[in-house]
């Protein structure tokens, strides 16, 4: 469902040549879950950044859908993010002069989706993030927690094909965290397809897929259920992998 | 502490040069476009003679008909006419009061050397330098015998004795008005007045005039006029003598009154004169009416301010309000923008009190630079206003008080503006500010 | 799409900035209907017809000192003189000057009982059979005088018997339009009207009856005497030049003054009024600017402010237009509360200024010129910052600080 073939970025200043990502290639399919890891500077963000199609990539082919993205025209492609793709932020982006009800319905206004069927939409999302009673509070008022769960329900609220999630619970604490997470895999269970970056190791060993970034290029673990512990454990946990592709965690 | 608040509002202002740039900017031209119609109005209204302006009054009668109206607000014509002026000069009281008139003559020497030239004259008493504080450079103003035997005397201006005589004191020195020649008796300093409050009815803020000349020589001279004349009924006035006994106003009158007392006995005086003058014909009047102004009220009431003028004050106040609107909203930008930064500085020790100084300094510093730069803008604009017409050369400039008005009504105008910035950048927790976002 | 109801929620939420612009686009709205209203009247009030080609006439004033002339006879032959200067047209001695600000008025009566007489105001000046031509003017109705009309003497109390008034003095004296060949009286003299002239102003054009003038056929010498001249106006400089020198070449004991041409005196009449229009018009655009500037300076720190918001809502789906229409919305919806207020403002403005101050009523047309002007140049001020707001990178969303 999304496809990207040897994609690169390049980041030019005056003198310098910066290779963000270098012949990167990832097949994602629907309904997969994965956790994007790798150390920082690697590229996951500029990864990100291009799947959500936030930033132009260089050269290569990267299709969305069965669309090409990378012949698609500015309006054409916020157009495209807006219909598949919901966002998740580490900082929560909330719009602080919005309530809760006027920030899930951001994206739905740029859809030109009807007032009715838009308060039908963010009512029903509120109510799954557990927050449909403070609808007319404002960010500020609410915790992080509770930030970051107003902001999945604005990603949710368009119907997206997939989500992505930057460290969607990198500023908060393990509760919060943990019920986070619990949200997002419900959510893939209702046949979301997700990627998330992270840092956290837990967070990640609860995806059934990781990826890991390591310097502009990806190396793919897949996981599968270690009979023993009941714990994900990468495939080759035991051999040593490249030294370029230790994680750091 | 507040030096190092005068460095950190400097580091401020270059930290975002655009902005600040745009803040002094507004309030200069607030600044100067509110001094250039301040200051001519300033000039216009200002008392001319504060020492004495409360006890100098200027004599108005009620000398016509019952009914009659006239172009004043309470229908009294601003000049008296001779007989009355005359009148009055020779009455006991008080002790010193003028009758006047503005004449003019060619003035020149009966030789080649200066091409004769036109001076306007004042034909008025002796007491007249004395009341309106002209001093004198040379001699002194003529005598009571000078003046009842309406001898060709005259006293000149500082100016004239320059053009004529280079300078040196020319008492008793001849000079020709016309075709008689005048003895001079005194020479007045150059009188540094904008306002021409004794007679305004000629152009207030004209130059006053170089020759005055003792007030008998109207009857002796049959001088003509050079002020206006006006009639309220119709008489013949074919013959000077006619004009003369004639209820024409082409005169005005001033007293000097020193106390209370001697206004309330002038007024007894002015009401008995003009019942009497009533009995004998000359008018019919149920009461007697009469206005006696002192100098400012005579100023006002002949609207020497005009009403455009106050106007343009009222609108460049209201100009101001949009710039210190402007610059609020800049401030407001500006100061949440370094919340993070007051934030760290509340950590580390500072009090409320210390932030909102802080703030204050820096906004204090803005209306400064802007008043200044707003006296520079004010010159401009009053340079412009000279441009108009010769009379505002006098009044289109600023004086000590206004140079000082400026950076006041800026620094003013800016701390006002930036309590409310200030407040609220001091008011915020530290600790929101800290955190990432 | 015009996301207004969040818009307006989110101002609410945050209102300092936005009452600030309130404020000055309601202030600016306010002084510059008036202002502009106060140009127009002003502009029209400058540029008046006089009746007269002012740039083809200059007067001058004589004081003579020398007691040893008929007064009379000397300008007779001055007259004469200045007549056949090359250039001039025609010159007349006249007591009143039009438009030169100085002058003589009075009543004129119906009757010869000046007791419940209606009587007229009106300025008079006396000249000779050249006076009309010297001014420019020709007789609409009627006729002008012939050399025998013309009275010379030196006594006040000697009249002619015929007079020339204009169009506007035998409105107002005979409404039912029956002036010409009337008799009036000045004082006790009897005067009958021959001649109509359609449009001639006095001596004072700020004068409730400024076109009330009336002529008299008279020639009184004086000491203090003021003479016209009409040139072509290409030569009128150089004739202006010539006076003094002619004059006292031909009579010494003399001195000539007040050499101006007619256009030159009616500006100085007008300059009061001219330094307003002019502070007026500085005052607008100052204002105006100001404004612009102030809406600009807001828009770009709201733009910096809420950098991170233009990132996430781009990237939430927003195209570049969106961006763009969200702050010219806002912009919009400020700008209008403040037109509204400013409306409002202007029209208590324009009372007090009509009551107190005697200014006309403020034409509304007035109001809405300006608001609708106000609108464009607050959108004009936020469209480029708004543009460069929309090219802010939707990644900007997914960067931490």
């Amino acid at each position: 469902m999304l496809s990207m073939k040897n994609i690169t970025k390049v980041y030019q200043t005056e003198k310098v040549q910066t290779h963000a990502l270098r012949d990167f290639n990832l097949e994602v399919n629907e309904g997969e879950f994965i956790a994007v890891t790798g150390p920082s500077g690697s590229g996951k963000t500029t990864f990100l950044n291009i799947a959500g199609m936030l930033e132009n990539f260089t050269s290569g082919d990267f299709m969305l859908d069965d669309v090409n993205v990378g012949k698609l025209s500015d309006n054409q492609r916020a157009d495209l993010r807006n219909q598949k793709i919901g966002f998740i932020f580490q900082g929560f982006n909330l719009i602080p002069d919005l309530d809760l009800y006027e920030n899930v319905e951001v994206p739905l206004r740029y859809r030109g989706i009807k007032s009715a069927e838009r308060k039908r939409r963010i009512e029903d999302c509120l109510e799954k993030v557990g927050l449909g009673s403070r609808a007319k509070h404002l960010p500020q008022q609410l915790s992080g927690g509770q930030q970051q769960r107003v902001a999945i329900a604005r990603a949710l609220a368009g119907d997206p094909r997939f989500l992505l999630a930057d460290e969607p619970t990198g500023n908060l604490d393990s509760l919060m965290a943990r019920q986070v997470m619990e949200l997002l895999e419900e959510i893939n269970k209702e046949g979301a397809t997700i990627i998330m970056v992270t840092h956290d190791p837990e967070l990640a060993r609860r995806a059934p897929r990781n990826i890991q970034v390591v310097d502009g290029q990806l190396a793919d673990f897949t996981l599968y259920q270690s009979r023993e512990s009941g714990v994900l454990v990468p495939e080759h946990a035991n051999e040593p992998a490249d030294k370029s592709a230790k994680a750091e965690v | 502490m507040f030096t190092h608040y005068i460095d950190l509002a400097w580091r401020s202002f270059k930290r975002t040069p655009l902005v600040s740039i745009l803040m002094v900017l507004a309030i200069a031209v607030g600044i100067g476009i509110t001094m250039t119609s301040l200051s001519v109005y300033h000039m216009m209204s200002m008392d001319p003679i504060p020492s004495k302006s409360s006890k100098l009054f200027h004599v108005q009668l009620g000398t016509m008909d019952d009914g009659e109206e006239w172009w004043t607000e309470d229908s009294l014509p601003q000049q008296i006419t001779y007989k009355d002026a005359m009148a009055l000069y020779h009455a006991n009281t008080p002790a010193r009061k003028v009758a006047s008139m503005r004449s003019g003559f060619t003035v020149h020497m009966n030789n080649d050397q200066i091409k004769p030239f036109l001076e306007s004259t004042r034909v008025t008493g002796r007491d007249f330098f004395a009341m309106f504080e002209l001093d004198f450079l040379y001699g002194a103003t003529w005598t009571t015998q000078q003046e009842q035997s309406a001898a060709p005397v005259i006293v000149i201006s500082e100016q004239l004795n320059d053009k004529l005589f280079g300078g040196e004191n020319s008492i008793g020195k001849e000079i020709y008005l016309d075709d008689s020649s005048f003895q001079i008796v005194g020479v007045t300093k150059k009188w540094n007045i904008h306002t021409k409050y004794y007679d305004v009815t000629n152009g207030a803020f004209n130059d006053p005039e170089n020759v005055f000349m003792p007030i008998t020589q109207i009857a002796a001279m049959e001088l003509p006029s050079w002020g206006n004349t006006n009639g309220w009924k119709f008489e013949e006035v074919n013959t000077y003598q006619q004009r003369l006994t004639s209820e024409v106003f082409w005169l005005q009158f001033w007293v000097e009154l020193d106390s209370p007392q001697q206004e309330t006995q002038y007024r007894d005086y002015l009401t008995n004169y003009l019942t009497e003058q009533g009995k004998l014909g000359r008018y019919t009047r149920e009461e007697a009416f009469f206005g006696l102004r002192n100098v400012n009220e005579w100023l006002t009431y002949n609207k020497v301010v005009s009403e455009e003028n106050k106007i343009l004050v009222g609108l460049s106040f209201m100009f101001l309000i949009v710039c210190l609107a402007n610059i609020l909203g800049l401030l407001l930008g500006k100061f949440l923008r370094r919340a993070p930064e007051v934030g760290v500085r509340r950590a580390l020790g500072a009090s409320k009190g210390d932030i909102f100084k802080q703030h204050l300094v820096e906004v204090s510093m803005l209306g400064l630079m802007g008043g200044l730069l707003g006296i520079g803008i004010a010159q401009l604009g009053l340079w412009g206003v000279r441009q108009t017409h010769d009379y505002y050369s006098a009044l289109a400039t600023m004086d000590i008080s206004m140079l000082f008005i400026a950076p006041f009504i800026a620094i003013s105008a800016c701390v006002l503006a930036g309590l409310y910035p200030a407040w609220l950048v001091c008011r915020t927790t530290p600790a929101l500010y800290l955190k990432t976002q | 799409m015009l996301e207004i109801k969040p818009i307006f929620n989110s101002l609410r939420r945050s209102k300092a900035g936005a009452l600030m612009l309130l404020i000055q686009i309601a202030i600016t709205t306010a002084i510059v209907s008036n202002a502009a209203f106060i140009i127009k009247d002003k502009v029209e009030y400058l540029q008046q017809e006089t009746g007269y080609p002012e740039d083809e006439i200059f007067s001058f004033s004589v004081l003579t000192y020398g007691k040893d002339r008929d007064l009379n006879q000397m300008f007779e032959e001055d007259e004469t003189m200045l007549r056949n200067i090359p250039g001039v047209i025609d010159a007349s001695l006249f007591s009143t000057v039009p438009v030169s600000g100085s002058g003589s008025a009075s009543s004129f009566q119906l009757d010869a009982d000046p007791t419940d007489s209606k009587s007229t105001r009106a300025a008079y000046t006396m000249t000779d059979e050249h006076g009309l031509n010297a001014l420019g003017v020709k007789v609409g109705e009627g006729r002008a005088f012939t050399a025998q009309d013309v009275v010379v003497t030196q006594e006040s109390s000697e009249l002619p018997t015929v007079v020339l008034a204009t169009r506007s003095f035998i409105t107002e004296m005979f409404p039912e339009g029956d002036g010409l060949g009337n008799i009036i009286y000045f004082g006790i003299n009897p005067i009958k009207i021959v001649g109509v002239i359609e449009k001639m102003k006095g001596p004072w054009l700020k004068d409730s009856a400024v076109e009330n003038l009336i002529i008299f056929p008279k020639m009184m010498a004086n000491t203090y005497q003021r003479i016209v001249v009409r040139t072509r106006a290409q030569d009128r400089a150089s004739v202006l030049g010539q006076i003094e020198d002619l004059m006292l070449a031909k009579y010494d004991k003399r001195v000539v003054v007040g050499l101006q041409g007619m256009d030159d005196a009616k500006d100085e009449q007008n300059a009061g009024d001219i330094l307003m229009m002019r502070m007026l018009i500085v005052l607008i655009v100052v204002l105006v600017l100001v404004t612009a500037l102030g809406i600009f300076g807001l828009t770009v720190f709201n733009i910096n402010k809420r950098t991170k918001q233009i990132g996430t809502r781009r990237a939430l789906g927003a195209r570049k237009s969106a961006i763009v229409s969200y702050f010219l919305v806002e912009n919009s919806l400020i700008c209008v509360a403040g037109l509204v207020i400013g409306a409002a403002g202007a029209v208590a403005l324009g009372q007090g200024l009509f009551e107190y101050y005697s200014l006309p009523a403020l034409d509304y047309m007035y109001i809405v010129m300006t608001a609708v002007f106000v609108l464009f140049f607050s959108l004009l001020s936020v469209l480029m910052p708004a543009n460069k707001a929309a090219n802010i990178s939707p990644s900007v969303a997914t960067r931490s600080i």
